[in-house]
This record gives C-alpha cells, sequence and structure tokens, in this order.
C-alpha cells in the first residue's frame, strides 16, 4: 500500500520542521510544505477508493501498543488540516514577520509543527491512550500559539480562560476513554456494534468534544481566544481545532452505540448554536470576535446535520438522515476554507491598520482591493450564497431536513423547525457581513490609520486568493468533491455508503456554473459599458451636506442595533451615555457594548462563588504546626471511630 | 507478674500526666526519660526465658530514650538559654484535665475493643492510647519547640507500648527500626529546633507562621 511511506514522509518532514524550526523560516517552510504534502496525498488515496490503512505497531509505547487508523473520516479531516496547516504556515510568515517578532515568530514555527503533528495524531490514534496524549499535546501547543503575543493583558486573559476550559474538556474526555476501557476491557478504539452498555458514555464524549467544538452553552472560551490570537493561529483554531471536536463526535457517534434521543439533543444544541452564535456575532463591533461567534453558528450547522443523521439511525435509518449527514461533513471542509480566508482577510486588515475595532476602520476597499473582494467572497460563502461552497453543503442539509419534514412520523415536526430556524440563520448571517464589508470596506475612513491602509505582501494575498479558489471550486463542482463526503458517511454508517451522487447535487452543480457564467457576462457587459463613459469621483456618504465627516457614517452598532434589539433577551446589551436633553442639547454621548453572556452572567459568578469556599477553606491553612497536628488528630479519631461502627454492624 | 506490668504501665500513665502539668522544660524532660526507663524494662518481664535479643532491645530503649535523647534536648534547652513554656495554647489545668478525660476514655475504649484473651487483664492497651492522646494534646497545646519533641516521644512511647503487644511477632529487625526511626527524628528536630532559633530568636513556633504563602 501506498499510505505507509506517505505517511512516514508526512511524518518525518513535520519532526524536521520541529527541528528546523529554531533556526531558518525557510527550511521549515519547505520541510513543513513537504510533510503536508505527504499527509494530504495519504488522505486523498484514502478518499478516492483506496480502502482503509491500519498500522499496529510491534512495540509497546506507553505501555500499549501503538496502532493508527485511516479511513474515511479521519482522512476527510485530515484533508482540511493539510490545506489550513499549509496555508496558515505560508501567511503566517507574511504576517508575524521575524523582523516584528523575532522571539515569537520562532516560537510560533515550533509551536505549528507541533500543533500539526498532534493534530495528526489525534486523527490517526486508535487506541484511547495515545488518543488522549496527542489531544492534551494538542491543546497545549493551541494555547502557546494563542499567547504568542502575551505581553498584552487580554491576550494572557484569553489565554487562561481558553486554557482552563479545555482541560475541563480534557477531564471529561479522560473520564470517557477510562470508562471506554474498563467497559470494553481495552484501550484499543474501534466499531463497538450493539454494545449497549457503551451508550451512556456518549454524554461525556459530547461534553468533552462540544465544549472543544464551541457548541453553544459551552463556547465561553472561544470569542476570546480566536480574538486574540495572531490571525493565522485564529484560522487554525477556527477552522481545524474546532473540528477535531466535530470529530469526535462524528468518530464515536458512528462506531459505538448512542443514548435513545441524543439526535434529538445534538439537533436541538445545534440549532441553539447556529441562531445564538449569529444572534451574538451581530452585536459585535471587534472583526475578529465576530467571526469567532460565527464559528459557533457554523459549528451549529454541522451539528444540525449531525443530529438529524442520529435521528435517521434511529428511526432505521431513514435516507434523509445521509443527505443531513453528508451537507453537515461538506460544512466542516467549506467552514474550513471560508473561515480561514475570512480570518486571514481580517488578519490582513489588522496588519494594515493595527485596528480591530469596527469603528476605526472604514474605506479599505481602496487601498487593499485584494484583501476587500476576497473578504466578500469570503462573506458571500460563509452566509451560504450560491453559487459558492456554504450554500452546497447548507442546501445538503436543508435537503436532509426537508424530506425528513416530508416523511411521517416525530422526525417531521422538528426538522420543519429546524429547517425554518436554519434559513433564519443564513438571513441573520447575510445582515452580519453586510454590516461588517459595509463598515470595514466601503464609506470613508475613520481613522488615520484607516486611510493610510496598504495592501499585504505577496504571500498572504496569494494564500487568500488559493482558499478563494478553492471556495468557488467546491461551490461550481460539487460533485467533484462528493466521492469524499460519501466515502465518509460510509465510514460513519456502512448501509449509507455506495449508491452514486444524489440528484439534487448533480442540478445544483450545473445551476451554480449557469449563475456564474452568467455573473462573469454581467459583469463583463457593465465594465464594456462603463468603459467609454465619464467618471465622476466623489465620497462616499456625502448626502448633499456640505462638510461631511466620518463619523456621520453608520456604525457597526447602529447598523444591527434593530437586529441586536430582537434578541436582547440573551445578548444583554450594556448602554452607556446620555441623550440630548434640551432644545439647546450640550454634550452627550452613547455607546453599546454586548458581552459574553454566559461567561459573565453564568460562568464568572459560579466561579466567584468557588473562589469565596476556597478562600473560607483556606483559612484552614494558616502556618500553626499544632492546628495541623490537631487536623490529623481528628481525622484520625474519626476514622477510628468510622471502622469501629463499621465493625460492629 | 502481670500486677508488676500493670504497676508499670500506671507508673508511666502517671508520668504522662506529670509531663502535661509541668510548666519547667527540665522536669518536663525529666517525666519522658523516666517514662522511657520504664518502658524500656517492659520487655524483660514480659518474656519469660531471658533471650540475648530482647535483653539488647531493653537495653537498647533505656540507654536511648533514658540517658541519650533526653541530654541531646537538655543541651538544646541551654543552647536557646530557656527553660519555661511560656505561654501554652492549651494552660497547664486544662491540659491536665484533657489528659484525665483521654487516660478514662482510653480505659473504656480498650473495654470495647476485640483483645486477645491473653491481653485482657493487662494495662498495656489503655496505657499505649493514653500516651497517644497525651503526646497529642502536647504537640498540639504547646508553642516551645522542645515541648513539642517532647510530646512527639511520649507519642512515639505509646505506640511503643502498643508494639509490646505484638513483641513475640515482631522480628528484632522491626524492633530497632523504630527506635532509629525515633532517633533519627530526634535528630532531626534538633536540627530544626536549632535553625528556628537562629532565624527567629526564639523557640517559638507561633513565629512560623510567617513562612506561610
Amino acid at each position: 500500500m501506498t499510505v505507509t511511506p506517505l505517511l512516514c514522509i508526512a511524518a518525518g518532514g513535520l519532526l524536521t520542521g520541529l527541528l528546523a524550526g529554531r533556526g531558518s523560516g525557510g527550511v521549515w517552510l519547505a520541510a513543513t510544505l513537504a510533510g503536508v504534502s505527504a499527509a494530504l496525498a495519504a488522505a486523498v488515496s484514502v478518499l478516492a477508493g483506496g480502502g482503509d490503512w491500519e498500522w499496529r505497531s510491534g512495540f509497546p509505547l506507553g505501555g500499549e501498543s501503538l496502532h493508527l487508523r485511516l479511513d474515511g473520516i479521519s482522512a476527510f479531516f485530515l484533508v482540511l488540516l493539510c490545506l489550513i496547516g499549509v496555508a496558515g504556515a505560508v501567511y503566517g510568515r507574511g504576517y508575524w514577520e521575524e523582523a516584528m517578532h523575532p522571539r515569537s515568530a520562532r516560537a510560533g514555527r515550533i509551536w505549528w509543527s507541533v500543533l500539526l503533528l498532534s493534530l495528526g495524531g489525534v486523527l490517526l490514534a486508535s487506541n484511547g491512550l495515545h488518543f488522549l496524549v496527542a489531544w492534551e499535546l494538542f491543546t497545549l501547543s493551541a494555547y502557546f500559539l494563542v499567547t504568542l503575543d502575551r505581553h498584552r493583558t487580554e491576550v494572557r486573559a484569553a489565554g487562561w480562560l481558553y486554557l482552563g476550559a479545555s482541560h475541563a474538556a480534557v477531564l471529561a474526555l479522560f473520564a470517557f476513554f477510562v470508562q471506554l476501557s474498563v467497559r470494553t476491557g481495552s484501550w484499543d478504539l474501534g466499531p463497538w456494534p450493539r454494545r449497549t452498555e457503551l451508550a451512556p458514555l456518549f454524554w461525556l464524549a459530547l461534553f468533552g468534544f462540544g465544549l472543544k467544538a464551541g457548541l453553544f452553552p459551552l463556547h465561553v472560551w472561544l470569542p476570546a481566544a480566536h480574538a486574540n490570537a495572531p490571525s493565522h493561529v485564529s484560522a487554525m483554531l477556527s477552522g481545524v481545532t474546532l473540528k477535531m471536536g466535530i470529530y469526535g463526535l462524528v468518530r464515536f457517534s458512528g462506531w459505538m452505540p448512542v443514548p435513545l434521543g441524543t439526535g434529538w439533543v445534538v439537533a436541538g444544541l445545534g440549532v441553539a448554536s447556529a441562531v445564538l452564535g449569529v444572534a451574538f456575532a451581530l452585536g459585535q463591533h471587534d472583526l475578529k470576535r465576530l467571526l469567532a461567534y460565527h464559528s459557533v453558528e457554523n459549528i451549529g450547522i454541522i451539528l444540525i446535520g449531525l443530529g438529524f443523521a442520529l435521528v435517521a439511525i434511529e428511526q432505521g435509518g431513514a435516507a434523509w438522515g445521509k443527505l443531513a449527514l453528508a451537507g453537515g461533513l461538506l460544512h466542516v471542509w467549506n467552514h474550513g476554507l471560508f473561515k480561514a480566508l475570512l480570518f486571514f482577510a481580517a488578519g490582513s486588515v489588522r496588519h494594515a491598520t493595527g485596528a480591530r475595532e469596527m469603528s476605526r476602520l472604514g474605506g479599505l476597499w481602496r487601498g487593499m482591493p485584494w484583501t476587500a473582494g476576497l473578504f466578500a467572497l469570503g462573506s458571500a460563502a460563509i452566509c451560504g450564497l450560491p453559487p459558492l461552497n456554504g450554500f452546497v453543503s447548507e442546501w445538503l442539509v436543508f435537503l436532509g431536513l426537508i424530506d425528513a419534514s416530508l416523511a411521517h412520523g416525530s422526525p417531521a415536526w422538528a426538522a420543519f423547525p429546524a429547517a425554518i430556524l436554519l434559513g433564519a440563520t443564513g438571513a441573520l448571517a447575510l445582515a452580519c457581513f453586510i454590516k461588517v464589508c459595509g463598515v470595514v470596506f466601503l464609506g470613508a475612513p475613520r481613522s488615520m490609520a484607516a486611510a493610510q491602509a496598504h495592501e499585504c505582501g505577496p504571500s498572504m494575498c496569494g494564500v487568500m486568493l488559493l482558499l478563494g479558489a478553492a471556495c468557488i471550486a467546491i461551490g461550481l463542482a460539487p460533485v467533484v468533491f462528493w466521492p469524499a463526503v460519501a466515502r465518509a458517511v460510509g465510514a460513519w454508517q456502512p448501509a449509507w455508503g455506495g449508491d452514486g451522487i444524489p440528484a439534487p447535487l448533480v442540478a445544483l452543480g450545473r445551476a451554480h456554473l449557469a449563475l456564474a457564467v452568467l455573473a462573469v457576462l454581467a459583469g463583463w457587459g457593465l465594465w464594456r459599458k462603463s468603459r467609454g463613459q465619464h467618471w465622476v469621483h466623489a465620497r462616499t456618504w456625502d448626502c448633499g451636506y456640505a462638510a461631511p465627516t466620518a463619523r456621520m457614517q453608520y456604525t457597526a452598532g447602529s447598523f444591527a442595533g434593530i437586529l441586536t434589539e430582537w434578541f436582547s433577551w440573551i445578548l444583554r446589551p450594556e448602554r452607556h451615555g446620555t441623550g440630548p436633553a434640551n432644545p439647546f442639547p450640550a454634550h452627550s454621548s452613547h455607546s453599546i457594548h454586548t458581552p459574553e453572556t454566559v461567561l459573565e452572567k453564568i460562568v464568572e459568578p459560579a466561579g466567584r462563588l468557588i473562589l469565596r469556599a476556597s478562600i473560607v477553606v483556606r483559612r484552614l491553612q494558616h502556618g500553626r504546626v499544632q492546628s495541623y497536628i490537631l487536623y490529623v488528630l481528628v481525622g484520625l479519631t474519626v476514622l477510628a471511630g468510622w471502622i469501629l461502627t463499621e465493625g460492629r454492624s | 507478674m502481670n500486677a508488676s506490668l500493670n504497676l508499670l504501665i500506671g507508673l508511666a500513665m502517671g508520668l504522662n500526666l506529670l509531663a502535661l502539668g509541668s510548666s519547667r522544660l527540665p522536669s518536663l524532660i525529666r517525666a519522658m526519660s523516666l517514662q522511657g526507663v520504664v518502658l524500656g524494662v517492659m520487655p524483660l518481664l514480659l518474656e519469660q526465658g531471658a533471650d540475648w535479643r530482647v535483653g539488647l532491645v531493653a537495653l537498647a530503649t533505656v540507654v536511648g530514650k533514658g540517658v541519650v535523647i533526653p541530654s541531646l534536648l537538655r543541651r538544646a534547652m541551654r543552647a536557646a538559654h530557656i527553660d519555661r513554656e511560656m505561654e501554652p495554647f492549651i494552660g497547664f489545668v486544662p491540659s491536665l484535665l484533657l489528659g484525665a478525660a483521654g487516660t478514662i476514655a482510653a480505659v473504656a475504649l480498650a473495654r470495647a475493643l476485640p483483645l486477645l484473651p491473653e491481653h485482657q487483664g493487662l494495662l498495656l492497651v489503655p496505657g499505649s492510647i493514653a500516651s497517644v492522646l497525651t503526646g497529642f494534646i502536647l504537640l498540639i497545646g504547646r508553642a516551645k519547640a522542645i515541648s513539642q519533641v517532647c510530646g512527639y516521644l511520649i507519642l512515639e512511647n505509646g505506640i511503643y507500648l502498643f508494639g509490646l503487644l505484638l513483641i513475640h511477632s515482631t522480628p528484632l529487625l522491626v524492633e530497632s527500626g523504630i527506635l532509629l526511626d525515633l532517633t533519627v527524628g530526634v535528630f532531626v528536630i534538633g536540627i530544626i529546633v536549632d535553625r528556628i532559633q537562629r532565624a527567629f530568636d526564639s523557640l517559638d513556633t507561633r513565629k512560623l507562621t510567617v513562612l506561610r504563602e
């Protein structure tokens, strides 16, 4: 088989990169590129129809023999890891320059290699112990990448929050794998069909993997970490590491029986994440924080697909489940691609202007046309607009939901509202991205930095162009990518593998092609028509005023004001300032801030309560030896009393 | 024979109360060392035939607890220029009352314990529990490090008394291990006492609280 040498080359390349990371960036990039390409080739060869690859070492590693497995599902996620991993590596060299950040650039290279290796380990590991080790390593390397810029206080705070939340997840996963190994009698992972005693463990997996994936009530760590990390790291976090949570859920819901009703819970959490994620995004004024909340939304869309697939299995394997799952899985790729593109573009804005707050940007398309165009492309894709990739995967999920609504039985009652809410999510996302594109790239610059913005370097632009091309390719030719999705679906549920491309997807591909041709023709026609005309250049937002200022433009907050009002029951926006009072108003101001409600209203009060209790308990530790001995005596007496009474009864 | 053994144990229990009630450190050390000698003699009474190993244990105990350790403590006391326990956490009268209550409780508890028939008539178990409790009261209630060393030694005496129940089944090696442990413990505490004295210019363990984080 060809997979083994390819994976050996991949591991060798990444390890070389790890060692070379201290020295020159060029060698590191070349080694990483070589390793990742080999891994990509291995994953594609498995997805393109090769059989599963499995390898078991003769020697034990940490007490267990190494067991690696590359099947449809892990290969599917490996492709995404390779694409974003290498895109981030190239982009990061331009974005986090050696000259600007001499020390952290080197650390960033090394941790990037560790992250790629450990993520690959998570995907390949087929032994619970090694899975946990790789998972922990990936958590830690991601922490160091998030805190690359650690001289800033908010970065350190975000890093701590990320580390704490991730370790809550690790704790749940530790319990999950230990229980799994106790009940199956070995650390080896693999399909356990009809082992119904394993089913309740899935709740632990849902908590652990769900926390990592950032589904709604467990997303508290996500916005801060994604907003404060360097942009290529944000792209990796949002594009790939969140998907590791999805990978875990897909993997283990496929391998072991799940408790009754899991599908409903997962789908419900998915709908909540989708709708509330976009609602929170609407209230944000920070570009990267806004993108981070959109990750919550898209994770929700993926979970809707997975949840309804689980419902379909529970209902006896109805065919609509296959479409929902395929949509969810394809959305994993799509979200990885367009979210990485958006974070790269946001990073390019940050690089050019030094600002993330939308209130300080504006009019950037003049200075950075490539970034602006590619950001608009990514926005169209994330909103699920045809003919781009976001629409393809959401369309598959919609098809599944609509088929489920048409089928008889209980799923029909849930699928219909889910489809409506999914549609509403798309509409809200569209509103949100119109806000972002309008405020950041159109209009007049709101600050000097925005006015003097310059386009990013060729490596950053090139990577964004490639990602944009990938978004267009999946949109225009979904049938080319269908076999990979079908292979992953077949690995999840063997009964669903096999039969050919669904007819609606073929039709969608043709419609997208026609739409793209029409758009190109219309654009060409407009360009021809405007060529001979006389152009008048004027300021944006002039509105007939004699002396307009940039402050007269719509701000991000005012644009989304009505929509955030709808969701104020959960967003709890904080308003400050005073309005104009009398006919000759003096000073007046208005500001609005949307907090991370779950974190600030639930998690932090609970944490403060625990802290207060700990302070009370800490008084017991005062440094007086005499009292410590008293504690020992009391403890011994209680134990002795307990043993004596036990012995008597 | 049982009567003489019980007499010795009763003496040891009385010495416990003496140790609790004495405010001067020399008398506390004297009570402790006398108790060590009394306990050291006991194995000879328990054993019928004169076994050289039991004799060795007895001799080592008497020399160690009755001579070596008390002289070490006296030297430490002279070096630190203190001979009184000034401000105990638990006063001397309350300590005495607690010790008396502990002794009564020990006798009551020993009745409740399921003992072997040959140990029924002996005071070994109540004596050992009472000594352990006395040691704890000294450890908890005294501020000076030397008083606490004495408390630790009396606690050890209680454990030794309990160990006498098992003298037939405990090999010599274990016995000497216990003794060695005790000696090392005293040495370590002696060094710590010296360090506290140098660092804080006092042996008051209350001053150690400044060391907590």
